[in-house]
């Protein structure tokens, strides 16, 4: 059966939408830079990976750029963001270097952790992307861990947490809401409902409709669901989640629709979809849904295109900064197992 | 100079570091108001408050998440898994998380948490509740893992466990909550890593961790009574970082190597720890290295059985005896 | 050929979108591929003109196998600076520091192929030819022949074939000491304890420390008194004899540690096991070699002349002990297990000296059908062989007794450990002159006579003191009664 997007596609903006206009040009630019970051960076992971110059394992987030840049542009610097191995996107919104991120994935010395943890790890800690996580929940109690730290510590930071509708069937994802919920942390959990835990729907293993939002209950939060491929609607869900993490008034889980447009992983070409399900979310692709949107809200075609166009370019420069870095060096390979800086366990 | 329970001195030792930095916090299940199952924890809930001495519900991913998260981001947290068996319900978070971030961020992260647990066997709670884990721990880089045998012990080791940037975990053995011992006054922190010689002989040398080491010590007397056999002891202390340097040297004076371990026999420390004697001291040795341990079998409950499976001093003194000669 | 996924090994390619010849921009769709897992579409890692397609559409292949070159100037691919790849010295052996070229066996501008012997090397523990790692053209020789350099010195430089793919990073060598942990025997223990068995002459075990305590002593195991288990010496026993040492050694007078050779602990291995298996039960004669003697001084210039070698007993009691064995066969023989196997042939081992290295026992084959000369020029070749090692396998088997001369160093008596699986040994020592008393008909006199003893040690499983004393007298008799001057 296809699942057909469930959020309908917003018709054009009335004149009160423009009059009342809530969000802005420059936050608009920045949400459609960071879609365009995510979307460059990663189809040209996936160009990088079918040359073999990536190894490995890949999870892309192409089609669900909207939930990250939505997100990356509400929050503030010194906010923590934890998310999944398909965390490419969350970790470039942050502001970590195209460069760091796809010489990470090539595994060069010019990668984020220098090639020691590969797509699945990417982490930029200075950015507040406090970390990619591969085991599915783990990261959900230990950002909760983070907002525990930040309400002790008396700071107005948020922690904010992706994941995928998988996650909501482990038990550490209801540990986690459980915990954070009991404590008013100021913690965000996003799930991005893309319709499969890895090959199987989601909808064929789960008790409830929606796998995040219908469990919203029994913790005491409220149900909410999001367009996951508009990013306006997710940036302003982010902003009401966010405020009321920094009143002090606790966690929001939040479910954002969307679909991804390759499969699981590198491995997946994805053939259990139904066509007639993929051509409909392709359709709602969120980078030409968000192009026609700033044209909507008036921003010149020559100024969105550029951007596309500029982002483009440095993805190009950076492939070729990263196709030029060595491989690491040896001498890394004993080095960070423990706080010393060394890897000896004994004398 | 005070004399404390084990038990007295985990409270003690939370107690001290938690005085001495205001970023240190603790978390766990019936620690706070109910002061512990096993009575660990009295009187910080008292001292220190709901902030920073917080019961949890019964969810240990999210206990040692929420530790490893606060680790990340600035705290010092203390979090305790009440049985050491349970460590098998979280251990994503100590093995994959915990263990391996650094690693992985190449240096990105620091992880100053202290997982206290209560460990190993002799109290009859059955396979459950009685295991002996800590090569579990020792098994997965990046972890520290410390075992104390006294309440000065505890004391040291804890500050030190708490001072680490390194993420540790602190096994309590349980059988051990009750005895006596000796506590310098004062700051006490003992450097992690560093055996400890309880006793210097000249025929074997005998290591041995945590419960076993009290065994280790009445088994040395009685060899030395009964059966003219002089025994050095030394107390592991900590499995990482292991303190490789104590054990050869006391090797090689003696010639001869024994471990007394409670880990059920297959890949238990002692086998790892024979292993480095056999490569790095063969040459002074006089005899086989033999390793007393409790056999490969989950531990059971009837207090007989449970004996039978330790190993016990007299156990230690026959097998330590019928090699010897 | 990408790997399209974990499990992917091998691919299709299904259609090429670029021929031979045109120019690609990077990204361009090159090709199409097909695997088990996925069908896509591949574009071009970098700008070019496509100068080569070496797998043609239809054709499956492994994944890693290069499909077709891209020339980044639309020349063919041909040798350049970013396709050279260095010769360098190999490290033969983990102790290895250096190497000496010995021989190039290509020129330079000569054409390689993969596994082309492309020059020779020589180490302190190996000598060897070394393939040329790639195929190409040899375009430099740095290091000449003859010449000396460390492990991982550039050789040589060969411009490979093809072209290396552009921008796939600089390669690392592996560090194999990053994962290497310090071990705290040193080769110095190792190579001493090489020098003790693991067990003394009673087949008690010698533990690793005592071996170490011996070796670095120099002591020997059979001379401490073990107080272990079934008499095992242990650390403390050496240590009681270390310190009950007289204290004051100064460097010069320590001992001189010299490693057992192998054959040293053959004949080590040997003795002991005969020792362990046979009751050894020694007897003696005291022989007149006077008519012996009478042959041997009528015959000595000549025989030298014609043979190129003295004439000397051995040869004579050979020719005797084959005489006698015929009257007691049961000396030549062997026990195997509960059997006992009476040989007819008679082979008689010799032991030869080789000095310090140890002894060796060649073998006479059937030499109860040869005569003396024939017996006289065996032993002779025999031990010409043994001294320049050029003994066979074959010529050191099938023995059946053994004879063992320490005659020339004027021994009185020699007990020999019988030489397995044999059941006799006979020692014949020196020759000498003594008085003897005569018995004639007309009574008793003193003579001069050359005097020697031949012992024999036996196996009292296999035969009893009165066999081989009646064989021993038998001997005895056809030494001093036969006459030789016939036999010659």
């Amino acid at each position: 059966m296809a699942t057909k997007p469930k959020a309908k596609t917003k018709k054009k903006p009335t004149k009160s939408d423009i009059a009342n206009d809530d969000i802005g040009e420059e936050a608009r630019l920045e949400l459609w830079r960071q879609q365009l970051i995510v979307r460059h960076v990663e189809q040209r992971a996936q160009d990088l990976f079918l040359q073999n110059l990536i190894k490995g394992t890949t999870h892309l987030s192409v089609g669900q750029e909207a939930v990250a840049a939505g997100f990356g542009v509400a929050m503030q610097p010194g906010d923590y963001t934890f998310c999944t191995y398909r965390g490419h996107a969350h970790t470039l919104v942050r502001g970590a270097s195209m460069a760091g991120v796809l010489g990470e994935l090539m595994g060069r010395e010019c990668g984020l952790m220098q090639g020691k943890g590969g797509s699945m790890h990417l982490t930029s800690v200075e950015h507040g992307a406090m970390g990619s996580y591969a085991i599915i929940g783990a990261h959900l109690p230990i950002a909760t861990g983070a907002a525990w730290s930040a309400k002790y510590r008396g700071t107005d930071q948020v922690s904010v947490c992706f994941f995928g509708d998988g996650t909501t069937n482990i038990g550490a994802f209801h540990e986690a809401l459980n915990f954070a919920q009991i404590w008013e942390l100021p913690v965000v959990f996003v799930c991005e409902n893309n319709l499969y835990m890895e090959y199987t729907p989601i909808g064929d293993v789960t008790a409830v409709e929606h796998p995040a939002a219908d469990r919203a209950s029994a913790y005491g939060l409220d149900r909410i669901i999001v367009d996951g491929n508009d990013a306006d609607a997710v940036y302003r869900t982010a902003q009401t989640a966010f405020a009321k993490a920094r009143a002090g008034d606790g966690p929001s889980l939040i479910e954002a629709l969307t679909y991804r447009h390759y499969g699981h992983s590198r491995a997946d070409p994805a053939t259990y979809r139904p066509k007639e399900e993929v051509e409909a979310w392709m359709k709602r692709d969120p980078i030409p849904f968000y192009r026609q949107r700033l044209i909507d809200f008036g921003i010149d075609a020559s100024v969105v295109d550029g951007l596309d166009a500029e982002i483009l370019a440095e993805v190009d420069r950076v492939t070729e900064v990263c196709k030029a870095s060595p491989e690491p060096s040896p001498d890394i390979l004993h080095t960070e197992v423990y706080a010393d800086g060394g890897s000896a366990w004994r004398n | 100079m005070a004399e404390l329970t084990y038990r007295e001195a985990v409270a003690e030792g939370i107690a001290q570091e938690m005085r001495r930095d205001p970023n240190v916090v603790f978390l766990g299940e019936d620690i706070g108001k109910a002061g512990g199952v096993f009575k660990t924890t009295v009187g910080l809930f008292d001292e220190f408050g709901p902030d920073r001495v917080r019961d949890t519900p019964i969810s240990e991913q999210a206990i040692l998440g929420a530790a490893m998260g606060a680790a990340m981001t600035g705290l010092r947290p203390i979090a305790e898994i009440m049985f050491s068996d349970f460590l098998a319900v979280c251990w994503d978070i100590v093995a994959n998380e915990m263990a391996k971030t650094r690693y992985m961020t190449n240096g990105q992260t620091t992880m100053p948490v202290v997982v206290r647990t209560a460990n190993g066997g002799g109290t009859r709670f059955g396979a459950q509740h009685s295991q002996s884990v800590e090569n579990w721990a020792m098994a997965i880089p990046g972890l520290k893992v410390v075992a104390p045998s006294s309440p000065a012990d505890v004391m040291g080791l804890f500050a030190a466990s708490v001072r680490d940037d390194d993420p540790v975990v602190f096994f309590e053995q349980k059988s051990l909550y009750g005895i006596k011992g000796e506590v310098p006054d004062g700051e006490l922190v003992i450097e992690l890593g560093k055996a400890n010689v309880l006793r210097e002989g000249s025929d074997v040398t005998i290591a041995a961790l945590a419960a076993m080491v009290p065994r280790a010590m009445d088994a040395a007397e009685i060899l030395q009574a009964d059966h003219g056999i002089s025994a050095t002891v030394i107390d592991l202390r900590c499995l990482v970082p292991l303190d490789t340097q104590t054990i050869l040297s006391e090797t090689s004076k003696t010639g001869r190597f024994f471990t007394v371990e409670e880990n059920p026999r297959l890949c238990g420390w002692g086998a790892e720890i024979s292993s480095i004697v056999s490569e790095e001291c063969f040459y002074d040795l006089d005899g086989p290295i033999v390793r007393i341990t409790t056999p490969h079998i989950p531990l059971p409950s009837a207090d007989y059985l449970e004996d039978l499976a330790m190993p016990s001093v007299a156990r230690i003194v026959e097998t330590i005896r019928t090699s010897s000669d | 050929m990408p790997q399209l996924g974990e499990t992917v090994t091998e691919g299709t390619v299904t259609v090429w979108h670029k021929k031979i010849g045109d120019t690609v921009k990077a990204n361009e769709i090159l090709f199409e591929v097909s695997t088990d897992k996925v069908d896509t579409e591949i574009p071009a890692p970098t700008d070019g003109v496509l100068a080569e397609i070496a797998v043609a559409e239809g054709e499956t292949v492994d994944v890693g196998v290069k499909l077709a070159v891209l020339s980044e100037d639309g020349a063919a691919a041909a040798p350049t600076d970013s396709s050279s790849v260095d010769v360098i010295m190999p490290q033969l052996g983990e102790t290895v520091t250096e190497g000496t070229v010995t021989a190039w066996h290509k020129s330079i501008g000569e054409v390689l192929t993969t596994g082309d012997i492309l020059f020779e090397v020589s180490t302190d523990k190996v000598d060897t030819e070394i393939p040329a790692p790639v195929a190409g053209v040899l375009t430099e020789i740095l290091i000449g022949d003859g010449e000396t350099v460390d492990v991982g010195t550039r050789l040589g430089v060969i411009a490979a074939e093809g072209g290396v793919a552009a921008s796939t990073g600089a390669s690392r060598p592996s560090s194999a000491q990053a994962t290497s942990t310090p071990i705290r025997n040193g080769n110095g223990a190792a190579a001493l304890m090489r020098s003790v068995r693991n067990r003394d002459s009673r087949g008690l075990p010698l533990s690793p420390v005592v071996r170490r305590l011996i070796a670095e002593h120099g002591l020997n195991a059979d001379r401490i008194t073990g107080t272990g288990r079934d008499g095992r010496v242990t650390r403390r026993d050496v240590l009681a004899v270390i310190d009950s040492a007289p204290a004051i050694q100064t460097g010069d007078d320590s001992p001189e540690i010299v490693p057992l050779t192998r054959l040293r602990k053959q004949i080590g291995d040997h003795m002991v096991r005969s020792k362990a298996t046979s009751p050894h039960v020694l007897q003696a004669v005291e022989v007149d070699f006077f008519a012996v003697d009478a042959v041997r001084a009528a015959h000595k210039d000549s025989w030298r002349a014609a043979e190129g070698f003295g004439l000397t007993y051995l040869p004579f009691i050979a020719r005797a002990v084959c005489d006698a064995i015929a009257d007691y066969p049961n000396i030549n023989a062997s026990i195997d297990g509960d059997n006992m196997i009476i040989h007819r042939r008679i082979n008689l081992g010799i032991a030869v000296d080789l000095g310090l290295d140890g002894l060796i026992v060649p073998v006479v084959k059937d030499a109860h059908r040869k005569s003396l000369r024939d017996i006289a020029r065996e032993i002779s070749e025999l031990a010409d062989k043994a001294r320049s090692s050029g003994l066979t396998p074959d010529d050191l088997t099938e023995g059946t007794y053994t004879l063992s001369n320490s005659g020339p160093y004027g021994t009185l008596i020699t007990a020999p450990v019988i030489n397995q699986p044999q059941v006799a040994i006979l020692s014949t020592d020196g020759v000498r002159k003594k008085p003897v008393v005569i018995e004639g008909p007309q009574g008793d006199s003193i003579a001069i006579r050359p005097v020697g003893v031949l012992a024999q040690s036996f196996d009292h499983r296999a035969i009893d003191g009165a066999y081989s004393g009646a064989f021993l007298n038998r001997l005895r008799e056809i030494i001093e009664t036969r006459d030789w001057s016939a036999e010659i």
